[in-house]
Parts: structure tokens; C-alpha cells; sequence
């Protein structure tokens, strides 16, 4: 067995993602198919190698060399089926006139940009572009995309499908596709990985809490993002908002699984080096003048994560943060309720209760089981424990996990 | 020390498993070889193309053999070294292929009687 040892994490994820665009770059998105397939066998093949002879001493070559000559061979299959004639020309082409069609990491980093840039193409909806993005980019398959996201393997596929021959016939070259289109097309990117982050942080839906790869994947690519788009504040926001986040994910869950609220986390077991990669972002963030919803957000978690206890978080200047995140949302429930639980920390319970009374459930997921939780938790704290156990049944009873129960038959206990 | 033959029995479609998944494959495998060789319960491993041919009697009627998608069929083998077939067994108990739902078949090697 081969003594080259281990593969880097997620190894093969990142580099599935990292093939699809150097060979969509050589042979054109109009293969997107063949590449995808190809893509997919390689890692079957080194599944079956690398399983008894160990990984080789460049995977990464490795990976590369394989997928291409598959690639080059399902090509010629087909055109020798399909009497498409000139693709033994561009292969011929390609073989000799490319000294080098592996480009190097710098090279392939923009090449997976464009991709991306690809994948969030607005032509499509926002969930096919989450989807799309994560199965190019980040080798999800079709069953880990209905898992992580809670859809059905059908509607998946099916979404899947219509993504790619849109990409096949939006995208036919990625040469064509800059890193300055890329820049300027940040905006659409960001929203789709804050998206992905996202569905990875709530735990409205999922028996595990927090999906890591998801967040994983977004963060990764926010990051080859930022190198197309190194002056765009609002990229460097997002970055910090998602390393603020991940640092405290050890602290969330408990090794069983349940859930651990804010004030009963252990702080220590914050990643004090991610929170630092947060706050340099956010450094970077600030001197532009931005002052966007990912900002606000990332000021919010930077307070968070500052304070040494609970006792001594800044809620003053969170419930203003809210504030001036609910005038760029007006809309957002979430938002709003966020802002009361941070106005009844900063002067007290009693003040928030009337205002909570009024809010109406918008089509947020899970916003109903929130705001029975957090109207359960004001009375608790303002010693209302009828109204408090009246909350918490009903937040029981919108509870759509085990976490979420588990969390409300705590707190019913505790009264 | 005495050789036994441990042979993989799977159908081999990967088609279900996520890239994590195959890289958490060969890693636990990776180790686990790793493992038996510091033991000295190695001595050597390959996988077995999919494809092949089934040839059978004396008309020799070559077929393509059950090695079809979606079939069980033999995908590799180890050479394993065990004093017993019951420390064999121990030994194949700890392939991880076991927990990707596969089979395993361990036969002892019969050596020439001197």
C-alpha cells in the first residue's frame, strides 16, 4: 500500500467541483452532461483503486488525468455514434495545442468562479440555483441534495435537469466569463451562499441541528468569491457574518445532541482563531461604508461573540442593530422578533410584551413555533408563569424536530 | 502463519454514495490496512475489473458472467495472514466494506502437503 497518507478534508467535494470547471473551461459547458458523468466515474474509479492500493502520490493529478481521459472517451463514443464530426477535431485540437490543460491552482480558482457565476445565473429560481450550485460545484449528489434540503429525490432531479440545460445553453463558454463579471456579479453569488449557509444553520427541519457541510461549502466558496471580488464590502460582510457563525457552532449542540441556548453555552468552546478570521473581515467591511444586511447581521454576531458572558452582552446596541435592520426589511418577521428578544434583554420583559402580542405569523418557516417560544420565554422572565406555560404548549406543539421539543420541555420543567 | 483468501462480494454501483462518502471509504480502508500490516496480517490486496468472461465445459461458452450492474459479484480480494480461520474471521470482521453493507468471503489457502 501506497505510504502517501491521508487526503486533505473534503478532498474529494472540493475537487469534484474544481474538475467540472476546468473541464467545462476546455470543452465547453455544451458537454456540461458528459463532464458531470465523467466527474462521477473518476471518483468511482479511484473508489475502487485507491481502496486497496491506497490514495497516489498526487491525487490531485490523479483525479485530473482520469476524469480527462474519460471525458475524451465518452466524446469520441459519441460522436462516432452520433456523426457529430468535428469533436475528434477539438479533441485533436485540444490534445495538441494546449500545452497545458491543467492549468495551474490560480487558473482553475477563476475557472471555478465562473462556474460559479454560472450557477446563480438569474434566469433561474432561487432554490434551482442553490441546488445547482451545490451539485457543480460541490459534488452534491441528487440524494444528498433531497436530504440536506428536505425535498423530494424526484423534484431534485428533476430541478437539476432543467438547471443544467438552461447553464448549457446561457453559459456555452466560460472563457468568455470574466473575474470583473464575476465582481460585478456579486450580489446575485452572496445572496445564493447566504442562502446555503443558512439552510445549513436553521434547525427548523433537521434532526441533526446544523447541517456542517452545508455551511462548510458556503464558506469555501465566499471565499474563492472574495478573491474575484477582493473590494466588495458586502462579500467581505458576508465572510465574517459565516465565520462569527461557525465558531460558535461547537457550543450550540450538545453531545447529544440537544440544543444549548445563547445564555447557556459554554463560551470557551467558541473557535477563538474563527472569530478573529470574523473580525478581520468585518474590519475590512467597515471601511467602505457599506452598511447592508449581511453587515448588520455580522455586527450583530460580532457582539455576540465578544462578550465574555451572557450578562455583559452589548444588547443596547443589538436591539439597535435590529432596528436598523428592520428598516431595510420591513417585512421580515424574523427580523422583528429578533429585535424584541434583544429590547426585552436590554430594559426588560415587560416592555416588549404588548408588541409581541401584535405580531402576526408571516410564511417564514418555522416562524410560529419562534414566536410561541420567545412570547413563552418573555412571560417566564417576567414571572407571568401561566402565560408562560400557555406559550411553551403551544410552541410544543408547533415543534417540527426533536432538538426544538426537547428545548421547550426543558424550559416547561424549569418553571 | 497460515494464508487465507478474503474475497469482496458487492454490486458495484456507487451511483448512491456522495463524494464524502467515497472519501470516507477508502480513508477507512486506508487505515485499516494500515493496521493489519503493522500486525503482520497483510500481505496483499487488488481490485478486480468489473467486466470478464464466464467460460464453462468442454464446448468452452464463453458468456459475459454475472458480472452485470446491480448483481453482486466478486470486486477484489486480500491475502490475509491468520494462525487459524477463526482469527481470519476476526480479521475480515474488521473490513469496512462491512459497514457499506457488502459481503466478505474468507477461505483459507491450501498450501502443498512437503
Amino acid at each position: 500500500m501506497d505510504t502517501s497518507g491521508q487526503l486533505a478534508a473534503h478532498f474529494f467535494r472540493e475537487h469534484s467541483g474544481r474538475m467540472v470547471a476546468s473541464l467545462a473551461r476546455v470543452y465547453g459547458m455544451e458537454h456540461l452532461d458528459a463532464i458531470l458523468d465523467a466527474v462521477q466515474d473518476t471518483f468511482e474509479t479511484a473508489l475502487t483503486h485507491w481502496r486497496y492500493h491506497g490514495p497516489p502520490h498526487h491525487p490531485r493529478a490523479w483525479l485530473s488525468r482520469v476524469a480527462r481521459n474519460k471525458l475524451i472517451n465518452a466524446l469520441k463514443h459519441a460522436s462516432r455514434h452520433h456523426h457529430v464530426g468535428d469533436t475528434e477535431a477539438l479533441l485533436h485540437d485540444v490534445s495538441t495545442t494546449d500545452p497545458d490543460p491543467w492549468p495551474a491552482d490560480e487558473a482553475n480558482t477563476d475557472g471555478q468562479l465562473q462556474l460559479l457565476v454560472a450557477c446563480c445565473h438569474p434566469a433561474l429560481g432561487e432554490r434551482d440555483r442553490i441546488l445547482i450550485t451545490l451539485h457543480i460545484l460541490c459534488g452534491f449528489g441528487i440524494p444528498e441534495l433531497a436530504n440536506a434540503l428536505q425535498m423530494k429525490t424526484e423534484a431534485v432531479k428533476k430541478a437539476v435537469q432543467r438547471s443544467k440545460a438552461l447553464l448549457r445553453q446561457k453559459t456555452p463558454n466560460l472563457r468568455q466569463l470574466n473575474l470583473a463579471d464575476a465582481a460585478r456579479q456579486s450580489p446575485t453569488v452572496c445572496t445564493i451562499l447566504y442562502l446555503v449557509f443558512n439552510e445549513g444553520y436553521k434547525a427548523t427541519r433537521n434532526a441533526k441541528g446544523i447541517d456542517f457541510d452545508l455551511c462548510y461549502e458556503a464558506l469555501r466558496l465566499a471565499k474563492l468569491l472574495h478573491t474575484a471580488a477582493p473590494a466588495e464590502a458586502e462579500v467581505d460582510a458576508l465572510l465574517a457574518l459565516m465565520f462569527f457563525g461557525v465558531a460558535r457552532f461547537p457550543a450550540r449542540l450538545a453531545a447529544y445532541g440537544d440544543w444549548i441556548p445563547l445564555e447557556d453555552q459554554n463560551r470557551s468552546l467558541w473557535d477563538q482563531q474563527l472569530i478573529a478570521e470574523g473580525f478581520r473581515y468585518l474590519d475590512q467591511a467597515q471601511h467602505s461604508g457599506y452598511a447592508g444586511n449581511y453587515y448588520l447581521e455580522a455586527l450583530i454576531a460580532s457582539h455576540h461573540c465578544a462578550a465574555p458572558d451572557f450578562e455583559a452582552t452589548d444588547w443596547k446596541a443589538i436591539h439597535h442593530l435590529y432596528q436598523l435592520l428592520e428598516n431595510l426589511e420591513p417585512a421580515s418577521t424574523l427580523i422583528r422578533l429578533n429585535r424584541l428578544i434583544a429590547k426585552s434583554y436590554a430594559i426588560g420583559p415587560l416592555p416588549v410584551i404588548t408588541e409581541l402580542e401584535t405580531i402576526a405569523v408571516d410564511g417564514t418557516p418555522g416562524i410560529a413555533f419562534l414566536l410561541a417560544a420567545t412570547k413563552a420565554h418573555v412571560y417566564q422572565r417576567a414571572g407571568n408563569t401561566t402565560r408562560a406555560r400557555a406559550a411553551y404548549e403551544e410552541a410544543l406543539s408547533l415543534a417540527q424536530n426533536p432538538l426544538d421539543s426537547q428545548l421547550i420541555r426543558k424550559r416547561m420543567e424549569a418553571i | 502463519m497460515k494464508e487465507f483468501l478474503m474475497l469482496i462480494r458487492e454490486d458495484a454501483n456507487y451511483g448512491e454514495l456522495s463524494a464524502e462518502e467515497m472519501q470516507a471509504c477508502i480513508e477507512k480502508h486506508y487505515r485499516w490496512v494500515e493496521e493489519l500490516t503493522e500486525k503482520g496480517q497483510f500481505k496483499e490486496a487488488q481490485p478486480l475489473e468489473a467486466g470478464g468472461a464466464h467460460i464453462r465445459g468442454k464446448q468452452r461458452i464463453v458468456s459475459d458472467g454475472p458480472f452485470l450492474e446491480g448483481k453482486e459479484c466478486v470486486s477484489g480480494y486480500y491475502i490475509l495472514l491468520a494462525e487459524s480461520l477463526e482469527e481470519a474471521i476476526e480479521i475480515a470482521k474488521g473490513n469496512p466494506d462491512l459497514d457499506w453493507d457488502r459481503a466478505v468471503e474468507v477461505r483459507e489457502i491450501m498450501p502443498m502437503e512437503d
